[in-house]
């Protein structure tokens, strides 16, 4: 100020002769004519010789970063006065293109002074200002805008990805009365603490305008489904310049919007695959090597590595039906960063082996999608050996039993058709009423009744002993004179008499011990016995015996065939009962 | 034994249309099919051995069939038809059990005396014929009881001949299940509604008053028929008339 005014006052003494001295320019000059967008150029309008005051150019489109510095130097060389002021600018421009400088005028005495227009040209920029984001953030807002940025912008489903929300302001005084953070449908969000949220020490350049930057936050996530994903904008609300005298205005801005091509897992998953995307690492452990049956056996399962952690479940254990296994403890040691979710997720299984011997565990697998090399990658822990010796009895593990569970039943269907012989019967017959049933149920009633009757006539006869002999002498006389009743029936005369006298003489040989040549009345007599009628019987008998020998040897019958034959019976069932 | 059985029971001169093999030949081709999941082919099938040879298996199979072509209530005829046929079977219990919760009406059955699995399958008897051989051997017991009984004497020979008497009154009675097992199967007391749903109404003609409503599978007992309309019974004591065309005896 002392300066500028001393060098009026001087001028002001020196007029006469400097305008006789010196001759009076005023220009406007550029340090370059083409530049790029975002860098910076410097307009400097001098004036020289002269003292006056000058209007501002037009900047047709241009941008002033910085300024306008004034100076102005005074000169008293070799008594040859010179005097310069000169005003500064520092010009960017947002956008390519050719853009003109317009001319600035100087009055001067009683004339005006114009410098000659300048014309420049601004190419697109390679350096700062190629960031899509943030050029649209810049056209959105020029003074403030926030943000959104992926870490990447094509992933697999699981795979891990870094969301940052960043705030860009021009303004040197701002406090941040609220934001709402978009809503993430299709993600797993895990949020990344990095602490209170604070301006950068540096400053960035967006296509020449310099914007103080604080990271409002940072979020890791983690797609949930194949598609395009699509993260609507964030929308915060600002006061800015507020101080001691000034309430301060209230500014909206509103981030862009993003979206998030996520790609499915390829078809060829491993068994084991249970979403765990990223690279790691499996390994396990054993509490011991050696127990008792009915003791407890820590199995610890350890993932370590980079990826979706926290989705990662617990590898199914394959196990011997006699170990008796708890749902695992589960152990996180996982650290969430820029670079993304990291450390250890470790599974603590109780197992309780039931019966002695070497027991083999494992080996256990993990499966996971590695998203860099783009496969399946299958690690493996184990086998583990164990040594069970044999429980002391009760035992000191008192666990009880898991309960069993129950048949879970998933739907209900018919039975399915009898397999085998179907039985088949003919149509329209059964077995009640046929000719079958009727013969079945009537043969037993004849059966029986035939039964009953021979039964009946054996009872009559065992009531009558007599009878009964008798009939067993005539028995006996009938099988005798069989031969002789044959004859008797064919009407054989010969053959009927050999018969006669071969069955009576047999019969006394047989009965009474006779001979042919003892049988005579008075030996048969004897024979007889105590009988009254035994002298008659005898004499009959021999009568009959001759009767049969004359009728045998010589054709002459004294009694018919038939009668001798009657007679011959008649004996015999009177010898024969007693 | 079952050939026997069999023997006993054929009558002669009056073989079926359709001989043994061919049935079997049949029933193995329909089991083919039925497993494949042609159901409709499996039907024609044993629906073609069904017209000559009667079993609760064939019928139980046939039923099976419409229930997986989705016709509940022939499936459930048939089902009732292979219970007649085989009392208390339990395959068809399940099975019919399935196909009536497809049905739409829920009878509220009058509390009865309901007897256990095995107990009525023995009562049943496994097939029709089952009383009427149980008759045949107890009769034919009784009579060789008897004769043995005529061989002894005093107390023994009373005690035979009274066991002998049982065994016949037994026989009697088994003739007398017989003949109502076989009133069962050749006069079925029951049917089952094939119509959607159908009026039951007080008296048997179509300006009647509706008394309620049955729609398909629901069981009813039959009473007297009249010029097409027949009295229906459900289980739970209603009585009304409907069109004897809506109902399919069992």
């Amino acid at each position: 100020m002392m300066r500028r005014a001393l060098s009026v006052l001087l001028s002001i003494l020196a007029w006469p002769l400097l305008v006789a001295a010196q001759e009076i320019t005023f220009d406007a000059r550029v340090d370059r004519n083409t530049f790029e967008v975002g860098s910076s150029i410097r307009l400097t309008i001098t004036l020289t010789n002269a003292q006056g005051s000058f209007s501002n150019p037009d900047l047709g489109g241009l941008t002033v970063v910085q300024g306008p510095f004034e100076s102005s130097s005074f000169n008293y060389v070799h008594g040859r006065m010179s005097s310069t002021v000169s005003r500064t600018y520092v010009i960017t421009a947002t956008r390519p293109g050719s853009y003109t400088i317009g001319p600035a005028s100087a009055r001067v005495g009683g004339g005006t002074l114009q410098t000659q227009p300048i014309t420049v040209k601004v190419e697109k920029g390679t350096g700062a200002t190629s960031d899509r984001l943030l050029n649209e953030g810049q056209q959105r807002d020029r003074d403030l805008f926030v943000t959104i940025s992926l870490s990447k912008s094509k992933v697999h489903v699981g795979e891990q990805v870094v969301a940052t929300y960043t705030l860009f302001s021009r303004y040197p005084n701002l406090e941040l009365s609220k934001y709402d953070l978009p809503a993430l449908n299709g993600f797993w969000a895990e949020e990344i603490d990095q602490g209170e949220t604070t301006w950068e020490d540096q400053l960035r350049t967006v296509n020449g305008l310099q914007y103080r930057v604080a990271v409002l936050k940072k979020q890791l996530l983690f797609p949930q489904r194949a598609g395009t994903l699509k993260i609507e904008p964030l929308r915060i609300t600002c006061v800015v310049n507020r101080s001691f005298f000034n309430r301060g205005s209230q500014v909206e801005a509103m981030s862009n919007a993003t979206e998030l091509q996520v790609l499915p897992l390829p078809p060829n998953a491993p068994a084991g695959m249970q979403g765990a995307v990223g690279t790691f690492t499996f390994s396990g452990a054993l509490d011991r090597d050696q127990l008792r049956a009915d003791e407890a056996l820590e199995l610890i399962l350890t993932v370590n590595g980079s990826g979706n952690l926290k989705l990662i479940e617990a590898p199914a254990l394959d196990l011997p039906p006699d170990v008796e296994r708890y749902d695992p403890k589960i152990n996180d040691r996982i650290g969430i960063s820029g670079s993304g979710m990291s450390g250890s997720r470790s599974f603590t299984y109780l197992l309780i082996p039931r019966h002695a011997g070497e027991l083999v565990l494992g080996p256990f697998e993990l499966s996971y999608f590695d998203a860099e090399a783009d496969a399946y990658r299958t690690v493996q822990a184990g086998p583990f050996t164990v040594q069970v010796a044999p429980g002391n009895g009760g035992g000191q593990a008192q666990l009880s039993r898991p309960s069993k569970a129950d048949v879970e039943v998933l739907d209900t269907d018919i039975r399915f058709l009898r397999t085998g012989d179907l039985d088949l019967r003919p149509a329209g017959h059964h077995l009640l009423g046929s000719w079958a049933w009727w013969s079945g149920m009537t043969a037993p009633v004849l059966a029986f009744v035939l039964f009953a009757m021979w039964r009946r006539r054996e009872d009559r006869l065992a009531a009558d002993p007599a009878g009964r002999r008798r009939r067993e002498a005539d028995k006996v006389a009938r099988r005798r004179f069989k031969d002789a009743h044959d004859a008797l029936q064919r009407d054989a005369r010969e053959p009927f008499y050999t018969a006669m006298n071969k069955a009576l003489h047999g019969y006394f040989a047989d009965r009474y011990g006779l001979g042919a040549a003892e049988l005579n009345a008075a030996a048969l007599e004897r024979a007889l016995g105590e009988r009254p009628d035994a002298a008659a019987l005898a004499r009959q008998a021999t009568d009959l015996i001759a009767a049969c020998d004359m009728a045998r040897y010589a054709p002459l019958e004294v009694k018919s065939r038939q009668a001798m034959y009657e007679e011959a019976i008649t004996l015999v069932q009177r010898l024969e009962r007693p | 034994m079952r050939t026997i059985a069999l023997a006993l029971c054929l009558f002669p001169g009056v073989a079926p249309a359709m001989d043994r093999t061919t049935a079997d030949t049949l029933i193995g081709r329909a089991t083919v099919a039925y497993t494949q999941g042609d159901h409709a082919g499996a039907l024609a099938l044993f629906d073609s051995v069904h017209q000559h040879w009667r079993s609760a298996g064939l019928a139980y199979a046939i039923g099976n069939c419409h229930f997986k072509l989705d016709h509940v209530p022939e499936a459930i005829v048939y089902y009732e038809r292979a219970l007649l046929l085989e009392p208390g079977a339990e395959d068809v219990k399940a099975n019919l059990e399935l196909a009536r919760q497809r049905t739409m009406d829920r009878v509220n059955e009058l509390p009865a005396f309901r007897l256990g699995g095995t107990w009525e399958r023995w009562i049943g008897g496994r097939d029709v014929d089952q009383w009427a051989r149980r008759a045949l051997w107890v009769w034919s017991l009784a009579f060789i009881i008897a004769a043995l009984a005529l061989l002894l004497r005093g107390g023994l020979r009373t005690a035979g001949l009274a066991l002998a008497a049982g065994s016949a009154v037994f026989s009697l009675v088994a003739v007398g299940l017989a003949a109502r097992r076989l009133r069962a199967v050749e006069h079925p007391a029951a049917g089952i509604v094939m119509q959607p749903r159908v009026d039951v109404r007080s008296e048997p003609r179509e300006a009647a008053t509706t008394l309620f409503m049955l729609h398909s599978g629901t069981k009813v007992s039959l009473g007297t028929e009249r010029s097409g309309w027949v009295e229906v019974t459900l289980a739970n004591g209603n009585v009304g008339w409907m069109p004897a065309a809506a109902l399919q005896a069992i």
